[in-house]
């Protein structure tokens, strides 16, 4: 088992290489002339080769490449033009808001998606299972930030049960120092329990519009994974012996059906980095997303090279976590 | 018994497609209103006899421009699902059924691209190459590419020794025959149940790329971009703008989604229970 983990930590050395490569070829190839956006509309052809040489723009291609490889390896991905920080100061600042939101929003559609597509399976080709498949089917097929828009509609604008889009706390309310990052932590690690309840409140709607975009999914492979356990000779064996009805949906069948899962999870948790470009900026949440965004309307090319390999390495960890679990748990993978 | 969903959701999804298809040939030629200009009505008239829809905040028909939005979203989903099909099938064909150093080389690269975070690749180079309806399907033919490729090499190097393969190579076909006119086709199945999920994908992700400004010009009634131009308004009670546009996002992906599910059943007997 421990061979089958160092070899698959190994594949990723090679992955996040390509990845890294992917985003310096597509940054060259379409990102324009660097040399523009410092030098003034009037500059002599004098002076734009002096910035050239400087930016290092001069050197032949390979050696651009190994340079940006070795930044890319002490986690230098250059300066931001909108904020005037290093751009991965400004990551690691907003990262904890969009994991407080993805883990959050993934947890609680885990939460009800398992139930949900366990009692699908169980009533299969009956009314509540048409029902689980409908609402899934709609959940899958609509985008996320449209979901996010009609929750605000309907519980913040029409009944005003929720506050507004308007980030992480009121506009009124003063954000701590952060300690760990996560509002809700920090919050309670300071005892301020007044702001920590708003802090609290404004997570819900974003959060809730994730978790139904994750729930779905999670739902429908649930479902199809556990009729496929309860049809199998393990379970006819159970049922032989007089166990009662939820020890073998419950301990039996879904403990088996749930490796399909885990996965979907993994790769779930992958797209939040993702998702959270248009999450974020409907809830106005200071996170990663909001980053990408700003560094995209900006045309921020340092900042916006520097979001994609943030998420594309913590995407490339979470699969590999994944399937580091998915070995550990899975017998039949110790053995292979 | 086992049949009889099977052939209800591939109907309920053929019928709504085909209910799209029609929508964008009439929009072609007619819309209650011209799509394009603005103040055709007064500023966010909620849903009436005159403007079922209602109109946006520049006082254009919302119906009108949703209707117009079906040409964009219909077909850079389907043009962009068909180029990565053929595409990644021709690649995954290849590796699957010569092997060796082919293989290796087109599935490590797969490999690493499948890697690579889909929708961040697409706003990248959206970005940088500018907008526009050829570049959308280029970006999202290419993120779809490696799907393909790895499911055709399954199903091709699966079948490479069974009989009928060994019966194509006996009377002398070239071995990209035995391929692509003998495995390829009764490979198609999957390929096929794969390319209508890919279709609501893609269409979800060309709603995400307009609604964040990155893939059309900012008029073009897309249905991302129309619920972009709605979002103000619905802080203020204006919800129309941007609620129709996700119902027609709804109906395309749904139903990409159930014929997706049916061609996968069809492929694939053991599902069928």
């Amino acid at each position: 088992m421990i061979r089958l983990i160092l070899q698959r930590l190994l594949w990723a050395l090679p992955v996040a290489l390509g990845v890294v490569t992917i985003t310096f070829i597509t940054a060259r190839l379409f990102g324009g002339d660097p040399t523009e956006l410092f030098a003034p509309p009037e500059a002599t052809d004098e002076l734009r080769a002096q910035i050239r040489e400087r930016l290092g723009l001069a050197d032949p291609m390979w050696m651009q490449y190994l340079r940006y490889l070795a930044d890319v390896a002490r986690f230098d991905f250059g300066i931001s033009f909108s904020t005037n920080q290093a751009v991965s100061t400004d990551l690691t600042e907003r990262l904890p808001a969009t994991l407080e939101l993805g883990l959050t929003g993934l947890g609680l559609g885990a939460l009800i998606g398992i139930p949900l597509g366990v009692f699908a399976a169980v009533k299969r080709e009956r009314v509540p299972d048409f029902l689980v498949r409908g609402f899934t089917l709609a959940g899958m097929a609509l985008p996320q930030f449209w979901i996010g828009l009609v929750l605000i509609w309907i519980f913040f604008v029409t009944l005003g049960w929720f506050p507004g889009p308007v980030g992480r706390l009121p506009i009124e309310v003063r954000p701590p120092e952060p300690i760990t990052g996560f509002m809700l932590i920090d919050l309670a690690l300071l005892g301020d329990w007044s702001s920590w309840r708003l802090a609290l409140w404004q997570l819900v709607l974003p959060a809730v519009t994730l978790a139904i975009a994750s729930m779905a999914p999670i739902a429908r492979v649930t479902r199809a994974s556990m009729v496929e356990a309860l049809q199998s000779d393990y379970i006819r064996t159970a049922v032989a012996m007089g166990h009662g009805e939820r020890v073998l949906w419950f301990r039996y069948a879904l403990r088996n059906a749930l490796l399909p899962v885990i996965t979907l999870i993994g790769v779930l948790a992958g797209n939040v980095f993702g998702g959270a470009v248009l999450l974020e900026s409907i809830f106005g949440w200071p996170g990663l997303g909001q980053y990408a965004l700003q560094a995209i309307e900006g045309s921020d090319f340092a900042a916006l090279q520097g979001f994609v390999i943030y998420a594309a390495l913590l995407y490339v960890i979470t699969f590999l976590l994944v399937d580091v679990l998915y070995i550990v748990i899975d017998p039949r993978m110790r053995h292979a | 018994m086992t049949r009889a969903p099977l052939a209800w959701s591939m109907r309920i999804g053929l019928c709504i497609l085909g209910a799209y298809v029609a929508l964008a040939l009439i929009s072609l030629v007619w819309t209650p209103y011209d799509p394009l200009s603005p103040g055709v009505g007064d500023s966010f008239l909620p849903p009436s006899v005159e403007f079922p829809l209602g109109t946006d905040r520049l006082g254009s028909d919302v119906l009108s421009r949703l209707m117009a939005g079906t040409q964009y979203n219909l077909g850079i989903a389907l043009v962009a699902v068909i180029l990565a099909l053929v595409i990644g099938s021709a690649l995954g064909v290849v590796a699957g059924y010569y092997g060796g150093a082919t293989d290796i080389a087109i599935s490590r690269s797969v490999e690493i691209f499948q890697a690579f975070p889909g929708v961040l690749f697409a706003m990248l180079v959206v970005k940088a190459v500018g907008p526009g309806v050829l570049n959308i399907i280029l970006v999202l033919s290419f993120i779809g590419i490696p799907d393909y490729a790895r499911l055709a090499r399954a199903e091709v190097q699966s079948r490479r020794n069974w009989p009928y393969a060994e019966a194509a190579r006996m009377v002398g076909n070239r071995s990209w025959q035995v391929a692509f006119r003998h495995l390829l086709p009764n490979s198609m199945g999957p390929l096929l149940a794969f390319t209508s999920i890919n279709a609501a994908f893609v269409s979800l992700v060309t709603a995400s790329l307009g609604f964040l400004g990155l893939g059309l010009n900012p008029n073009t009634p897309e249905w991302g971009n129309m619920i972009a131009r709605g979002q103000d308004g619905v802080m203020t009670g204006e919800w129309w703008v941007s609620f129709f546009p996700g119902l027609a996002i709804l109906g395309m992906t749904g139903a990409f989604y159930l014929l997706g599910d049916a061609l996968a059943d069809l492929a694939d007997p053991r599902r069928r229970r």
